[in-house]
């Protein structure tokens, strides 16, 4: 079975939890014979092609660059400048567009490659290929899923969402054959605020790589030989992630124990607000910003950390906690998440609640007994999340579907 | 002829509230949950009282007075007793009422509903003959037959209670201990004499107590004539059907809409139809049949899930570390012997928080399989672990003030001694000190010789003679 699959990003593009689903996924099907034909647009800042590591795979993986400067995470009108082409001396044409227009020109070309190629079904990951996904199956007549790994809602953390994408969303949706949710959380959404028919929306709740991965030297050691005690936020700074409400529980918990640091790798349309808050509460000497941190970097602080904590406003799903977990730290996620139907040895929160949140921080400092429980079964625990799992519901949604315009 | 013996339990604990580490030093109230969440323990007794304990007993009174031949009995926890009598009084005195009628026989345990006789026995003890004494004074009488919280049980604490005067014990009829015998007869345990153990027959008592408003049971639903039949089934392979479960499976863990209630009204007249079949207590039951083996249980038995044994409290680090630190505070307590505190000590010994801790079903997602009034094992854990570390930093500076009034009571003590020790010492008359000897020896010389000359010469005696004429 061919598959072709739009999407924005893929490792080792430093973007966030979403390539790393798709990469994931797409390493999984591979290994259960779907052969699959991966649609990316082509980002200046990531020209040449993206490494894949598909663990002896590669042939059954053709990736197509479309000319498109789709960057995740921006909301329809923001600008987004890109080349467009190549002047006669080899300099580049820039244009500057929308994320809408972006989105649209994706699409353009989308149609025109299913029409050049051979698949029996899309799969369109996330609000930025919808469109595209919708056009490949105009163009072909094959059945479409849309992969919704966020809402407009999450990414607005309220209801004044972005109304051209919700409405890209809502049109896709209907026009979609099946709707792939990564969690009951977001299932739910797109029940109550797209007003889509429940059994339209499948659950396939993302996994996680269980190998063991190798240990580091640890970060932060002159802290550590203090006895500082380390908590790390990790992830992009901004509304939707609730690092606000994190800052605010760190007041609480410094309080009590000054000797607890707070980590916060990652970068965001937030991190000038959320610096100044740091000031305001007179926090300066408990809060560390590391920047952004990825690879070896961000293994090191995972390890290092004594616990990790992912206070989203608004989760889909969340990668952070079994990232986590993998690195044998413990996590306190919120409720507001899809990870948390899922996973049991975490710590839970309302992310709105931070005296909750700073009781539970510092009840992990306290009671090194049940810092051990919860990493070490926690870790079991991951171990049933593997993308295999999630790649075999989705393998089967193919088979239903194909089974089904066959009939 | 075959008995049956019905036997209910009676519990509720005192819940730890949502104890954060900001109130440890700041807050000793640990069980007052305000909340309209189910930590809020009188808001508990009150909706259980209205579900379960107030037509359950007006149901068990209206058997009790129509039928002559029933009879069961009732185990109490301490704790719900005291929450009955502070949040719902009419409850306690509808017990009383039942209990008045002479046929139904209360059970001895633990006060606290704990399992102190694997951790610590003299306090286990302690709690035992505290349980026993509110008993006596609630309900006039002594409980003759023990069971241990959550039907605990193990070859020694059979041996305690046969030290302890009590007439038997009760016990799960598990098939790993009775191998291809049935649970429908009286047992001696292992290393007893005189006293016997009732075993419980989880088939009939569980098809009551768990699966009788289940829709996916085959038997499903379950009526008290097909029950009745199944009991009768064990006429002539048996002398007693045990059927023992939680108290609250009449309207709480089974609600009034499965059916539960007419099933109670029904059941008594039921099995009462065959002719040849009555209704006993423990202590009649006992009484009634001799023993017919022996009950080898050398690990720790219990009435939970699959596994029967310790494991939903025991099972994983967070519980045995909050069962070690309380337990380890023991020493302390009765060192300090304040029966308030000891009271709060013994409180968060109930079975149940470490109950709530348990993530033996959570490995298989399936975390909804049991009954817990947080939201997850962890916050259990943090609440109980919290106010623990309360009511440690209480006990040590109680302890420290203790010792310290000890000491300086020793010190007050030897003080005086001392002073005493003193006085006498002054109280003494005074001894000139005799003189060196070769002194005394050279003036004894000189005197004795001038006595002797007086004395002895003939100058000397007139001279003396002279003195003493004079004198007389």
């Amino acid at each position: 079975m061919k598959v072709l699959t739009f999407g924005w990003d893929f490792p080792p593009s430093r973007n966030g939890g979403l390539g790393v689903a798709c990469y994931g996924l797409t390493r999984e099907l591979a290994t259960e014979g779907i052969e699959v034909l991966f649609v990316l647009p082509k980002k200046q800042e990531t020209i040449g092609t993206p490494k894949f590591i598909f663990a002896g795979q590669e042939h059954k993986t053709t990736v197509i660059e479309v000319n498109s400067a789709i960057a995740p995470y921006h909301s329809g009108s923001s600008q987004v400048t890109s080349v467009i082409g190549y002047h006669s001396d080899g300099t580049p044409k820039y244009a500057t567009r929308t994320m809408l227009d972006e989105v649209h020109l994706f699409a353009i070309q989308a149609a025109a490659i299913a029409r050049t190629h051979q698949f029996d079904i899309i799969h369109a990951h996330d609000w930025t290929s919808y469109l595209a996904g919708v056009a490949a199956k105009k163009a072909s007549g094959k059945p479409l899923i849309l992969h919704v790994h966020a809402t407009s809602f999450d990414q607005a953390a309220s209801n004044n969402v972005d109304p051209s994408i919700f409405r890209i969303e809502q049109d896709a949706f209907n026009t979609a054959d099946t709707i792939v949710a990564v969690s009951e959380f977001t299932r739910r959404i797109i029940i109550e605020k797209h007003r889509i028919a429940p059994e339209k929306i499948v659950v396939v709740h993302n996994g996680c790589d269980t190998f063991i991965p190798p240990v580091h030297d640890p970060s932060l050691k002159e802290l550590k030989a203090q006895g500082k005690k380390i908590v790390l936020y990790h992830g992009r700074i901004t509304i939707q992630k609730g690092v606000d409400y994190f800052v605010r529980a760190a007041r609480r918990v410094v309080d009590v124990d000054p000797n607890i640091v707070f980590v916060i790798s990652g970068w965001g349309d937030m991190q000038n607000q959320i610096i100044r808050m740091v000031g305001e509460l007179g926090l300066s000497g408990n809060v560390i910003f590391a920047g952004a941190l990825w690879e070896e970097e961000r293994d090191r602080m995972y390890q290092t950390a004594d616990l990790v904590v992912m206070p989203s406003v608004s989760e889909p799903f969340g990668l952070v906690p079994l990232e986590a977990l993998q690195h044998g730290t413990p996590s306190l996620i919120s409720k507001q998440s899809g990870v948390a139907e899922v996973l049991t040895h975490v710590l839970k929160v309302d992310f709105w609640d931070t005296d909750a949140m700073a009781n539970q921080i510092l009840a992990t400092m306290r009671y090194d007994v049940m810092r051990t429980q919860l990493a070490s079964h926690g870790r079991q625990e991951i171990n049933r999340l593997s993308w295999r799992e999630a790649a075999k519901k989705v393998v089967s949604l193919y088979k239903n579907l194909v089974n089904l315009i066959r009939a | 002829m075959l008995s049956v013996c019905p036997y209910f339990h009676v519990h509720q604990p005192y819940r730890v509230k949502q104890y954060r580490v900001f109130d440890i030093g700041n807050d000793t109230e640990y069980f007052n949950d305000g909340s309209e969440t189910d930590l809020n323990n009188r808001r508990i007794i009150e909706k259980v009282a209205n579900k379960s304990y107030r037509p359950t007993n007006k149901m068990l009174k209206e058997l009790l007075d129509a039928h002559p031949e029933f009879r069961f009995a009732l185990s109490f926890s301490g704790t719900a007793l005291d929450q009955f009598e502070a949040y719902a009084p009419d409850v306690l005195e509808s017990f009383q009422e039942l209990v008045a009628t002479g046929r139904v026989e209360i059970l001895a345990d633990t006060y606290h509903h704990s399992l102190a006789f694997f951790y610590s026995v003299p306090e286990f003890e302690r709690q035992v003959q505290k349980h026993q004494k509110r008993i006596e004074d609630l309900f006039g009488l002594t409980p003759k037959v023990f069971r241990n919280t959550e039907l605990s049980y193990r070859n020694d604490l059979a041996k305690w209670c046969e030290d302890n005067g009590y007439l038997g014990i009760m016990a799960e009829g598990w098939d790993k201990y009775l191998g291809w015998r049935s649970p429908n007869y009286v047992y001696s345990p292992k290393d007893c004499r005189s006293i016997k153990v009732l075993l419980k027959n989880y088939k009939l008592s569980d098809d009551v107590a768990f699966r009788f408003g289940n829709q996916a049971w085959e038997s499903f639903p379950l009526r008290a004539e097909t029950f009745a039949d199944w009991v009768h089934a064990h006429h002539g392979d048996g002398q007693t059907v045990n059927l023992f479960m939680d108290y609250e499976t009449f309207g709480e863990h089974q609600w009034e809409d499965t059916g539960i209630f007419n099933f109670l009204r029904a059941l008594p007249s039921q099995i009462l139809k065959h002719p040849d079949t009555s209704f006993k207590t423990p202590t009649e039951t006992i009484l009634s049949y001799d023993s017919t083996g022996e009950y080898d249980v050398p690990d720790v038995l219990t009435w939970a899930d699959t596994d029967r044994d310790l494991t939903a409290w025991t099972g994983n680090d967070i519980q045995r570390d909050a069962l070690a630190k309380i337990y380890a505070l023991e020493a302390d307590v009765m060192e300090i012997n304040d029966p308030q505190l000891t009271e709060i000590w013994r409180k968060l010994q109930t079975s149940d928080h470490f109950y709530y801790m348990c993530t033996k079903w959570s490995n298989d997602g399936d975390v909804h399989a049991y009954f817990s009034p947080y939201q997850s094992p962890y916050d259990a854990y943090i609440a109980f672990m919290n106010a623990l570390s309360d009511l440690q930093l209480r006990v040590a500076d109680r302890v420290m003030k203790v010792r310290l009034k000890k000491q300086a009571a020793q010190e007050a003590k030897e003080k005086r001694a001392e002073a005493r020790a003193k006085a006498k010492e002054l109280a003494k008359p005074t001894v000139r000190p005799e003189p060196p000897l070769e002194l005394v020896v050279a003036k004894v010389t000189i005197k004795m010789r001038i006595e002797a000359w007086l004395r002895h010469s003939h100058i000397g005696r007139k001279i003396w003679g002279l003195f003493h004429k004079n004198k007389k």
